[in-house]
């Protein structure tokens, strides 16, 4: 009994890691869901000039493509960007509605470890916010013990897309460089 | 006591303080090994030990760390795109990420368009990732072979069609008769000095520090009998503590 007790206990954080990783939703699932079936055409918006400095500035570092695809249909656009946590990165996908964070949902996660960040209690907190001047959240978003990797990841991604939008309602963003 | 008893006793101390002398010498270098490896493990995050990696030859030599011999490359332009293990070269530069299956590479514009495994990298003349599509950005599966056809425009190959991108790479339409007057990429030997210098490259990004550390924290470094050598030094710890304390307790009477 000692025996099985002792190798579930071993076997619990094994699992919890193994199972904290997966796709939750597939990208396409998610922009039909948030499109009601009606994806509009991909569009792209380039990393390029200011735009490159400003991203680096949001997550820290550079994103690790020059491009990035949006699906836009009115003063709604979504987005699926990537952010490392930890280690693996965490693929996130976001709807922006006229300049305010509709939902923000957790796709693939990969990392063994702060994987909370997909449950809804943690990503309603995102739900209205916009950015300030200073290219911030409006708003504290409170973090989960134990995933504040993640939790950062989440917040960088939020910021992303805010301003991401915001470019591409402010200019042309298509051409190349 | 008697006094010859007194002296008996003396000798036996001494005899024992010898014993602990040279146990405490033994594994004093085991000690320090073990105390300054322990003090560099509780600080990983903070010198990224565990993102730095080991660049010395005869370390990677030590760990039978080999480069692979097989490459697969193609030339494109005057630049040659290499798949050495998962990591994929332009030239001399590593192109972010782990990557299967170099399918072929194809210089369009100035944009190199590379074919691996399950995706389509764009990147720049520098080797900056413009972009990965994968399935989900509507690629085809399975995609056996890329090139260009008469007009420019690139073409890959599946087992069932052929499919050309539009000029964003955003969508791809079948083409009938599509293999017909299509240059396809085909693998060219690398020149020996950049095979040799993504050999080195290759090593270089294979162990990484901490593992170093931690293999000489445990013994493992030293090869198989390198924990039981360290077991040993443990074991010669415990009895120092223990003859260290008796010593101590016989002197104070």
């Amino acid at each position: 009994m000692l025996k099985r007790l002792v190798l579930l206990l071993l076997l619990v954080p094994v699992c919890t890691g193994s199972l904290a990783r997966g796709t939750y939703q597939e990208p396409e699932d998610f922009l039909s869901q948030a499109f009601a079936g009606d994806v509009p055409e991909p569009g792209i918006i380039w990393l390029t000039g200011e735009r490159k400095d400003a991203v680096k500035s949001l997550l820290g570092h550079r994103y690790p493509s020059l491009r990035i695809r949006y699906w836009k249909a009115g003063e709604r656009s979504a987005w699926i960007l990537d952010e490392i946590g930890k280690d693996q990165p965490i693929t996130t996908g976001v709807i922006v509605n006229t300049g305010r964070l509709e939902q923000i949902k957790v796709l693939v996660f990969r990392e063994s470890r702060g994987w909370e960040v997909r449950h809804p209690f943690f990503t309603e907190q995102f739900r209205q916010a916009q950015l300030n001047e200073s290219r911030e959240l409006d708003r504290n978003i409170d973090g989960i013990s134990g995933a504040t990797l993640s939790v950062r990841a989440m917040k960088k991604l939020a910021a992303l897309a805010l301003y991401l939008d915001a470019e591409l309602r402010a200019s042309d963003v298509s051409s190349s460089p | 006591m008697s006094r010859h008893h007194r002296r008996k006793q003396r000798f036996k101390l001494r005899s024992f303080y010898v014993w602990h002398r040279y146990m405490g010498v033994s594994a004093a270098v085991f000690t320090l090994v073990i105390a300054a490896t322990g003090v560099l493990l509780n600080h990983t995050e903070d010198f990224q030990f565990d993102s730095k990696h080991v660049r010395s030859d005869w370390v990677l030599d030590w760990y039978g760390i080999k480069a692979p011999q097989d490459m697969r490359s193609f030339a494109t332009g005057d630049r040659s795109i290499t798949l050495m293990g998962e990591h994929l070269y332009l030239n001399r530069r590593e192109i972010e990420g782990s990557h299967r299956q170099l399918v072929g590479a194809i210089l369009k514009n100035d944009m190199f368009v590379v074919a691996v495994s399950d995706s389509i990298l764009l990147l720049t003349l520098r080797g900056d990732l413009i972009d990965r599509l994968q399935r989900s950005d509507g690629i085809p599966a399975g995609i056996l072979q890329i090139g260009t056809n008469a007009g420019g425009a690139v073409i890959v190959r599946t087992s069932l069609d052929h499919y050309q991108p539009d000029a964003d790479f955003l969508h791809w339409s079948r083409r009938d008769n599509g293999s017909a007057s299509v240059h396809w990429a085909t693998p060219s030997p690398l020149n020996p000095g950049l095979k040799s210098a993504l050999q080195h490259h290759f090593r270089e990004e294979v162990l990484p520090v901490e593992r170093v550390i931690l293999d000489l924290h445990s013994g493992r470094f030293f090869g198989q009998l390198g924990p039981w050598i360290f077991d040993a030094a443990a074991l010669l710890l415990i009895l120092l503590s223990l003859s260290g304390t008796w010593i101590w307790l016989k002197r104070r009477r």
